[in-house]
């Protein structure tokens, strides 16, 4: 379980980091907490020529008010954005599912940013990003770009990044008032990954759910946007009918915590309650 | 209450673990596993790998000293081409640094002509057989009585098959091994192992040594949970390493290694009948085991033989039936025999309860046995029954409405369960030194293992009793090959043994004390052999009772566990603070085996495919709710000079199978398989 070797470059500035990707070319891997990369390093399915390590850019750990939105650095570790005053009052969708990945240890090394670039499909915030239609902002030397989160997670551990891009922030837009949230993790032990997971925010309006929007973690590839769910909720359904919705489209992997069977009944189940916790805030 | 001695030392990270020896000039070891399950190593192409700088040797079969035959084949490590089992070593690298040999040991291309694999364990597999003996030297086969004709005639048939799955131990501390040759041809292992007596005499037999020409230090061990309690193909494999170049080497296994190379619990398939009258009262018993075992190691899982003392009837057999598959070597997992026994043993138990509406708790103590069902022997003690009843009043056993599946609340259906244990109380022979210091302190010296268990402290507690003196005056010294010879840390019977003989160096000193201790100091050496082999017979074991709640998630199948009691009766308990984290460690181990553990083997490559702790699950603490453990005061002369049971494993025993009987009592569904998935659960919701 050792890594294969590799050159290490730690840029001081985030200018000197887009330098150091394009100059090192697509076998070079950005690192920030670690938390993701170093077991793949370790079980050498990553073995980058450079590791660019982001851990001197200071200036990408902060969160910052942007008017209708909030910026959070994508070097925020998950322990910060849980503390964070201004992730609390504005993303608190983020701050309920950040506090249950992993454990203490891991928040507070692995970052947002590292988070969202790996793009596991099991991992618990990008469903986060999909549902509060985040926009992660990628930047080389080339220029700076938004990405919204629904292009963002283009494959299976794929992102929309270039090899030479690095995500600076992510981009949250504030919800206005209202909004309920909830993320409901299903998992075999307190520190496993989601076998399924359900992200979502809603708006009660004259005591009924209307404005509703609701993602899915591990129920495909890339996190699923349950835009028939949000549309039944939107046309009146109630939760549970609306919630039976919730697999339409998805296309759930077969493995040892679950065959697609199973994640599918768990999809209706999970966002129905997703849904009756966050409407009963 | 007493604290680990050697805690601070832990926790500071002070204390030295084998891999942190730091020696001059060392090479590190990377291990090359087998990709097929079966077949012959037709070559072994180490060109590019030797051409890597920093690469010392690589050894194969065709370059691997030759080692001496043992009984262990899996300690003929490179002595043939066959491959017997998918992960098996087949080559190692030596480089200057870890990074080198693993990156090397990628390069090794070793050449196969595959064979067709057999790896799955089926009860009708036509090479089943019956092994001479069962682990723990006892007979594969007893039967007494007419079981199949008491069975057919009794009133009330429990006839049902249950399966448990490959489990792995999993300590923390991997199997590690820091080994070098001495000028003078010693071999010197630091080691991560349950008895350092154990592998110097194995690892001389292998390399043709005297005993004394080995040495072992395993000052402080991670783990081992019967994993390291007979030498691994990594020791053998470092020596080999450090006799080649010439220079210690370092090897600690991969965790995702360890799957294939340091053991694991064997999957089982067993066969139970209960045949009783309509009181519930036994009959017939009949337990049939079926496991696997590997090509070059015979371990035969003794699944049945709790079921020949558990309870009383006159009519009874056991069976056991193993296959050699091509598989990884099976070997001793906390508790081996009694865990998976136990399980099926206490699940048709609770199955019989409901057919005959007679309470379980009740049910097992009308079936308490008066003496040894088999051999007739007495009981040294039998506290059973008042480990129930304890457990019954401190649980609220009694207000329990025995109807399966009617507890609802909300979406989740509760139940509880009850499930016995018991595990053998053996006391093995063995030596130790008692020394007075002239400054007035005591050293003892016994080459036991402290596994993490507490048995530093024990072994501290039993000599200042014994010594009459102060817990802080005595020094122990364990953990050494060149302390007195000790048994292994297994079979529960470390501390009992160990013990037996430091109470017994300790008075021998004490005779010899009277007044100054001169310069020198003064020695008293023990050994316990005829003492312990002169004991009158008696049938020997600890007993215990567990309880169970269960939460049951009706729309995901989820089952948790919000409360858990287990009551024990295990002779005098010497340290209440370690004994406790023994049991308590052991029922939590029960409700990963019940809920969550699962080696699976994949019949296309022959290899288990989740080799990882993401992908095996075990409980975590956040997992474990109420968890508690207590014990009933025993007095039992007939034992070992401390009057103790072993506590190392009896708490695993029976904790499954409370959690399956608590799930069929909150839905009325029978689990007989683990373990109990969510999937599983909700499909018969
Ligand atoms: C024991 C354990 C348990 C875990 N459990 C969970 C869980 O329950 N739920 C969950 O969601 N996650 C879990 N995780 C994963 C953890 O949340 C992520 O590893 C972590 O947040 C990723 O961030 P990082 O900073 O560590 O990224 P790294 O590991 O440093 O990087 C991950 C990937 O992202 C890329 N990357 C990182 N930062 C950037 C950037 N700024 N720009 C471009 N690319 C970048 C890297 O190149 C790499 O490919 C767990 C991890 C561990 C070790």
């Amino acid at each position: 379980m050792i890594p294969a070797s590799f050159d290490y470059v730690r840029p001081e500035s985030v200018d000197e980091a887009l330098e150091a990707l394009t100059d090192a070319g697509e076998d070079a891997k950005i690192i920030a907490g670690g938390q993701s990369l170093m077991p793949l390093l370790r079980m050498r399915l990553a073995m980058p020529d450079t590791l660019i390590d982001l851990d001197r850019l200071d200036s990408l750990r902060d969160v910052r008010d942007d008017g209708d939105a909030i910026v959070i650095g994508a070097l925020a570790t998950h322990h910060r954005v849980l503390r964070d005053p201004l992730v609390r009052a504005h993303a608190p969708l983020l701050v309920r599912a950040t506090a249950k990945v992993a454990d203490p240890a891991v928040r507070h090394r692995g970052t947002f940013g590292g988070a969202l670039a790996h793009a596991d499909p099991a991992s618990d915030l990008p469903a986060v990003a999909v549902a509060l239609d985040a926009e992660l902002l990628a930047r080389s030397a080339r220029g700076e770009r938004r990405i919204p989160a629904a292009d963002f997670f283009v494959d299976w551990m794929t992102s929309a990044l270039e090899p030479d891009e690095l995500l600076t922030g992510i981009r949250v837009p504030k919800p206005g008032e209202g909004w309920g949230v909830h993320y409901e993790k299903f998992h075999r032990t307190a520190q496993a990954w989601a076998i399924v997971g359900v992200a979502c925010a809603v708006r009660r309006d004259d005591g009924r759910v209307g404005d509703a929007r609701v993602a899915l973690t591990n129920m495909g590839p890339v996190p699923v946007r349950c835009r028939a769910v949000e549309e039944a909720l939107a046309g009146g359904a109630a939760i549970r009918d609306a919630a039976e919705l919730a697999a339409e489209g998805t296309e759930p992997p077969s493995d040892l915590d679950g065959s697609a069977e199973y994640r599918t009944h768990l999809a209706a189940v999970l966002t129905a309650r997703a849904l009756a916790a966050a409407a009963a805030v | 209450m007493t604290d680990r001695l050697e805690g601070w030392e832990k926790v500071t990270g002070a204390a030295r673990y084998a891999y942190e020896y730091p020696l001059e000039n060392v090479a590190y070891l990377a291990a090359v596993q087998a990709t097929v399950a079966r077949g012959e190593i037709l070559a072994v192409d180490a060109e590019a790998a030797l051409g890597m700088p920093g690469v010392l040797a690589v050894l194969s079969g065709g370059n691997a000293p030759r080692l001496a035959p043992v009984d262990d084949g899996e300690l003929a490590v490179l002595q043939s081409r066959r491959v017997a089992y998918r992960g098996q070593f087949v080559a190692a690298v030596i480089a200057e640094t870890p990074e080198t040999a693993a990156e090397a040991a990628r390069h090794v291309r070793v050449e196969y002509a595959p064979e067709a694999a057999d790896v799955l364990l089926r009860a009708d597999h036509e090479g089943l057989y019956a092994p001479e003996k069962v682990n723990g030297g006892f007979p594969a086969d007893t039967e007494s009585g007419d079981p199949d004709a008491a069975f057919a005639a009794s009133a009330v048939r429990v006839d049902a098959t249950y399966t448990t799955p490959a489990e792995h131990n999993n300590p923390m501390e991997p199997h590690t091994t820091v080994a070098l040759w001495e000028d003078d041809g010693t071999l010197v292992l630091y080691d991560s192992n349950q008895g350092p007596s154990a592998v110097q005499s194995t690892l001389a037999e292998v390399f043709g040594l005297e005993p004394a020409q080995v040495r072992v230090i395993s000052e402080h061990v991670g783990g081992g949970f019967g994993s390291k309690g007979t030498p691994r193909p990594n020791v053998v494999l470092a020596a080999m390493a450090a006799r080649v170049t010439g220079r210690p080497v370092k090897f600690a296994v991969p965790r995702r290694q360890m799957w294939a190379t340091t053991g694991y619990r064997t999957p089982t398939i067993q066969r139970v009948r209960l045949g009783a009258g309509l009181d519930g009262r036994l009959d017939a018993v009949i337990h049939e085991v079926v496991a696997q075992t590997s090509a070059v190691r015979e371990f035969a899982e003794q699944a049945a033989v709790p079921a020949r003392m558990m309870y009383r009837a006159a009519n009874r057999r056991t069976r056991h039936r193993i296959v050699r598959l091509d598989v990884p070597s099976p070997s001793w997992m906390r508790a081996p025999g009694e865990t998976p026994g136990m399980f099926a043993l206490e699940s048709a138990m609770d199955e019989l309860a409901v057919l005959t509406g007679v309470d379980p708790v009740e049910l097992r103590v009308r079936n308490d046995a008066p003496e040894d069902p088999e051999s007739g022997l007495p009981f040294s003690s039998r506290n059973l029954v008042a480990c129930l009843r304890e457990g019954a009043a401190r649980f609220g056993w009694d207000a329990r409405d025995p109807r399966p599946g009617v507890r609802r609340e909300g979406r989740t259906l509760l139940g509880t369960g009850v499930a016995a244990a018991t595990y053998p109380a053996s006391t093995r022979p063995g030596e130790a030194v008692a020394r007075a210091e002239p400054d007035g302190t005591f050293t003892v010296r016994v080459a036991a293992a402290d596994i993490g268990t507490g048995a530093r402290t024990a072994l501290a507690v039993i000599a200042a009793d014994a010594l009459k003196t102060d817990l802080g005056k005595v020094r122990m010294e364990i953990g050494d090959s060149r302390l007195p010879r000790a048994v292994v840390a297994g079979g529960s019977a470390g501390t009992s043994s160990w013990g037996t003989a430091v109470v017994r160096a300790c008075e021998a000193l004490l005779v010899r004390l009277n007044g100054e201790i001169p310069p020198e100091g003064v020695e008293a050496r023990a050994s316990t052999a005829d003492e312990v082999r002169s004991r009158q017979k008696y049938a020997r074991h600890a007993f215990g009772a567990h309880f169970a709640e269960v939460a049951v998630d009706l729309d995901t199948g989820e089952v948790r566990v919000p409360r858990m009691l287990g009551v024990f009766a295990a002779g005098r308990i010497i340290n209440p603070k370690a004994a406790r984290s023994q049991f308590v460690g052991g029922m939590t181990m029960g409700i990963g085996m019940a809920l969550l553990e699962e080696s699976i083997m994949d019949e296309a490559f022959g290899d288990h495919v989740n080799r990882d702790l993401a992908q095996y699950h075990v409980p975590t603490c956040a997992d474990i709710r109420k968890i508690d453990a207590v014990w009933v005061p025993e007095a039992d002369p007939h034992l070992n000079p401390m009057g103790a049971k072993g506590i190392g494993e009896i708490g695993i025993v029976g904790a499954a199978a409370a959690i399956a009987n608590a799930v069929h009592h909150a839905t009325g569904a029978r689990f007989r398989d683990l373990p109990i998935t969510p999937a599983r659960v909700l499909a018969e919701l």
